[in-house]
């Protein structure tokens, strides 16, 4: 009998995919479909995930534990680190069955072969089906099968942080859920990254796009925490129509087993760390997708500093932009606090 | 036997009104004077008793209004009586007041999406209502019908009470807010905020005048004015340029007819059930004359309202400008959803349940369980219900006929405006109604009480709908037939308006009605025409006789009979 297909490239997928690979992947293979410059990758089904803990015991082993411990209603956060720790090593602490690496393996092998590259780096990130920024880890600069196995595990095992177990509980979920798909793409070798929306989030103005960017990789700038370089650009004419260059003392960068914070060299702290070239290229596809994802886009892009433009320029994310969610809500609920102050108490 | 027997059945089981045990509970039972004038049928009654307190309820429980969990109706021989379920506990106050907040977020951010969804919902439903073929239905599928209205008309009172106790909430809270502006909710300056506004009604009285207008054209206006209402359609049967224009009177019916001459009840008919009943506000539009530019009118109305806001807003501290805003917005939702809506719940879905009574009313006559058709007014559900598996076993003339009779000496008589407990009508709005802080029964069923001031001498006194003085002869109507006697230049006085009312602002000089508050429909539409209108004066039609001259001054509240 045929084995189930558990591991997919990224152009075999779709938006319609999401529950069998998690949001992440399902929309790296949307923007395959669409045409953007993704890197290329696979991804790893939730299904992988449910066969890797069945054959190795795992699922008795976790809801025996489970049943174990009683009313978690109110638990303070030292309960939920145990939890954690102990749910954590039960998968991270199990070999990989022998069929799953091998079929895991095929595909590393494979995207090697395609890139040219002997152990390419990837990044080994979390897919789950629901979005949950900053619940689940991803590891950067991953390199060589044993290193991408054994971070495959991670990112499952994380779906027990304790954050995201606390968070569960809370909800009323149960300490057991949140299998989580695996995305792997080739890492982009980045000189700068940034993130660009369609609209302004804080205004609501769709006539404009607005681009952040920091020299080296994406998280330099998704974190917010660094001074970075802005850019707008007119959505109608695509003409720059405003910059700010930041002071970008930092900036994320590969080390020898990850990535991590360093300081930008001081002749390019006050450099513009994108060219207009690239600012107007990056605008206009983003302005195309907007129109075939039928929404205002938040996206996540990366320029490879081993390429030549425009191929350098390659698409990470993109989801619909959550618009001057701030502001309006807190008019919204500051007219019905009133309102509940005057019918009610308070 | 007849008499204990025949009482069980008066006429709405549950909710007649016993003083013995309703003034106990709750103290006070306001009469509402703008929906159960004149008195109600007892199936219309039903209905009305059971769903609209139903959805009030629904609404408070949805909403988890903090002090208030909805109004309970009475009934006594037609006459409405509403009770407050005032909720004193205050930890209750405070936890519900909590959900409140979170409740009201969605509609805050999104009104008009919201009710566009409901509406749709009501729509569909008629629908399907309207698709039951009633003369060749089986007897139990017009039971089932008589169910499926039931639930329909249920469910129509929830959706109406979730719009209208948030806008209104948002309208209250405004009236507090601008005080310290110097403005009230009758002064002119606040009142321009909410007119202006796009709205279905208008758009209905601008195509009822079109075809005044195209009347004039074809050369039929004597035959509509110079004959009575009754007639108007026949004499048109008889020339072709008659018969053209009763065409384009089908078509405007075929969208628009599912509407109800009186609001609340079945007893008259829907306008595409009788297309004459149309004709007198078409009479109304040509006695008008002159032009009825209604996107000029709206659009110099919503810059009076820009103006207004701008104005208001001007002195709004700047950091609370961008809430304010939105507070004006919502709360400007009062004046068109209060119109709006009346089309789409009461209106339409009273149109839809009249057809199928009728049809309901002529199975039982042809089995000889009633009289005639409509005796079907006289009955409840659960009487119908009783028979209509097999009509021809039953008799329910001892029913329907006694209840007529009696409903047609007593439907224009005058009921006590409360029941209470307490001392007078003062001490029982303050404590058994405003504690409540329902804007709904507070603006629109019974009102804002009068400010009596001695020294001003006048006849009557009033509440301010929309300012303004005028003069004029005085003509009182009490019902919509009556409605074609008004003359352009009249000062209308009535017991109350709806919306199938509006043509007639536009002949009058001034509004007088005995009930309603400052978001009641009468005065909503006399804003919107600019006219003068006086409401709550609760004695208005009772004090004064058609053809009287008299004083309206809206502005301070008053009314005086020049020749008495």
């Amino acid at each position: 009998m045929a084995e189930e297909e558990l591991v997919f490239w990224f152009e075999e997928l779709g938006r319609e995919d999401n529950d069998v690979v998690g949001k992440k992947c399902a929309n790296l293979g949307q923007m395959t479909r669409m045409g953007l410059a993704v890197p290329p990758g696979f991804a790893i089904s939730i299904g992988m995930y449910e066969r890797f803990i069945r054959e190795t015991g795992t699922d008795e082993e976790m809801k025996i534990y489970v049943r174990g411990l009683g009313d978690l209603k109110g638990s303070g956060i030292s309960v939920f680190d145990d939890m954690s720790r102990t749910l954590r090593s039960l998968i991270e602490g199990k070999e990989m069955p022998p069929s799953i690496m091998e079929s895991i393996a095929a595909f590393y092998s494979e995207l090697c072969r395609k890139t040219g590259i002997e152990d390419v780096a990837v990044s080994v990130r979390s897919a789950g089906t629901e979005s949950r920024p900053g619940m689940f880890e991803t590891y950067l600069n991953v390199r060589g099968i044993e290193d991408v196995l054994e971070k495959v595990k991670k990112v499952w095992a994380s779906a027990y942080t304790a954050r995201a177990v606390a968070f569960r509980v809370n909800k009323g979920f149960g300490v057991l859920g949140d299998e989580l798909g695996v995305a792997i793409p080739k890492m982009v070798n980045a000189r700068a990254s940034g993130i660009t929306f369609t609209v302004d989030p804080v205004t609501a103005d769709d006539s404009k796009i607005l681009l952040e960017a920091n020299w080296g990789l994406g998280e330099g700038v998704v974190s917010g925490a660094e001074s970075v370089d802005g850019f707008v650009v007119d959505k109608e004419s695509l003409e720059i129509v405003g910059r700010h260059v930041g002071n970008k003392v930092k900036c994320v960068v590969y080390t020898k087993d990850g990535a991590d914070w360093a300081d930008v060299p001081a002749h390019m702290q006050g450099m513009a760390c994108i060219s207009d070239e690239e600012i107007v290229e990056i605008a206009g596809v983003a302005k195309s997708a907007e129109k075939s994802l039928g929404g205002p886009q938040d996206m996540e892009w990366a320029i490879d500093q081993d390429l030549a433009f425009p191929g350098s320029l390659f698409w990470l994310q993109t989801r619909p932009a959550k618009v001057a969610a701030k502001k309006k809500v807190s008019a919204s609920s500051h007219i019905a606090d009133l309102i509940a102050r005057k019918f009610g108490r308070g | 036997m007849g008499q204990d027997m025949m009482k069980l059945w008066d006429s709405i089981p549950g909710f007649d009104f016993n003083p013995e045990i309703d003034l106990p509970e709750l103290n006070s039972w306001f009469f509402d004077g703008t929906h159960s004038v004149p008195l109600l049928t007892p199936m219309y009654a039903w209905h009305w008793i059971r769903h609209c307190g139903h959805g009030s309820q629904y609404s408070a429980e949805v909403l988890s209004m903090p002090r208030y969990k909805g109004f309970t109706f009475r009934d006594h021989e037609g006459a409405t009586y509403i009770g407050m379920r005032i909720v004193r506990d205050e930890a209750e106050i405070a936890e519900r007041t909590e959900k409140f907040k979170e409740a009201l977020i969605p509609w805050i951010e999104d009104f008009d999406g919201i009710w566009a969804k409901n509406r749709q919902e009501l729509l569909s439903m008629y629908d399907k209502l309207k698709a039951v073929d009633l003369d060749k239905a089986s007897n139990i599928d017009l039971l089932h019908h008589l169910w499926d209205m039931i639930s329909a008309h249920r469910r129509m009172w929830e959706i109406h009470f979730l719009g209208m106790n948030v806008s209104y909430a948002a309208f209250l809270l405004l009236e507090d807010l601008v005080k310290p502006y110097g403005l009230t909710s009758e002064s002119p300056e606040f009142q321009n905020m909410f007119r202006g506004f796009d709205n279905y009604v208008f758009k209905v009285d601008k195509k009822l005048w079109e075809l005044g207008k195209d009347a004039v054209s074809m050369g039929l206006e004597d035959i509509i004015m110079d004959n009575p209402v009754e007639k108007v359609i026949g004499k048109l049967e008889e020339s072709n340029a008659g018969k053209e224009w009763l065409k384009k009177l089908h078509n405007f019916l075929d969208v628009d007819g599912w509407r109800m001459v009186r609001m609340m009840d079945f007893d008259e008919p829907y306008w595409l059930e009788d297309p004459s009943v149309v004709i007198p506000p078409i009479k109304a539009f040509v006695k008008k004359g002159g032009d009825y530019d209604l996107d000029g009118m709206t659009k110099k109305l919503a810059q009076g309202r820009e103006k207004a806001i701008a104005d208001l807003l001007a002195k709004v501290p700047k950091d609370e400008k961008p809430w304010f805003e939105a507070l004006i917005m919502l709360g400007g939702k009062t004046g068109s959803y209060s119109e709006e809506h009346d089309l789409f719940c009461e209106l339409h879905c009273h149109a839809v349940q009249r057809r199928g009574f009728l049809g309901i009313g002529r199975r039982l006559a042809a089995a000889g369980t009633i009289d005639k058709p409509d005796d079907i007014w006289f009955l409840n559900p659960d009487e119908v219900e009783r028979v209509l598996g097999a009509p021809e076993f039953h008799k329910l003339q001892y029913i329907a006929n006694r209840r007529r009779k009696r409903w047609e000496e007593i439907r224009f008589s005058q009921v006590p405006p409360v029941h209470t407990t307490r001392a007078n009508i003062q001490e029982a709005v303050g404590m058994d109604l405003l504690p409540s802080a329902d804007a709904i029964i507070i603006k629109i069923v019974v009102g804002e009480l009068p400010r009596v001031r001695p020294e001003l001498k006048a006849d009557i006194y009033g509440v301010c709908g929309s300012p303004g003085e005028a003069e004029g002869p005085a003509r009182v109507i009490m019902t919509y037939g009556e409605l074609d006697q008004v003359q352009k230049g009249d000062i209308l006085v009535c017991p109350g308006t709806n919306p199938a009312w509006t043509p007639v602002f536009g002949l009058v000089k001034a509004v007088v009605s005995d009930r309603g508050g400052t978001l009641s429909h009468t005065a909503i539409v006399g804003r919107e025409y600019g006219l003068p209108t006086l409401v709550n004066t609760f004695t208005g039609t009772s004090t004064i006789k058609t053809g009287q001259r008299i004083k309206v001054n809206a502005t301070e509240g008053t009314l005086y009979i020049l020749d008495k």
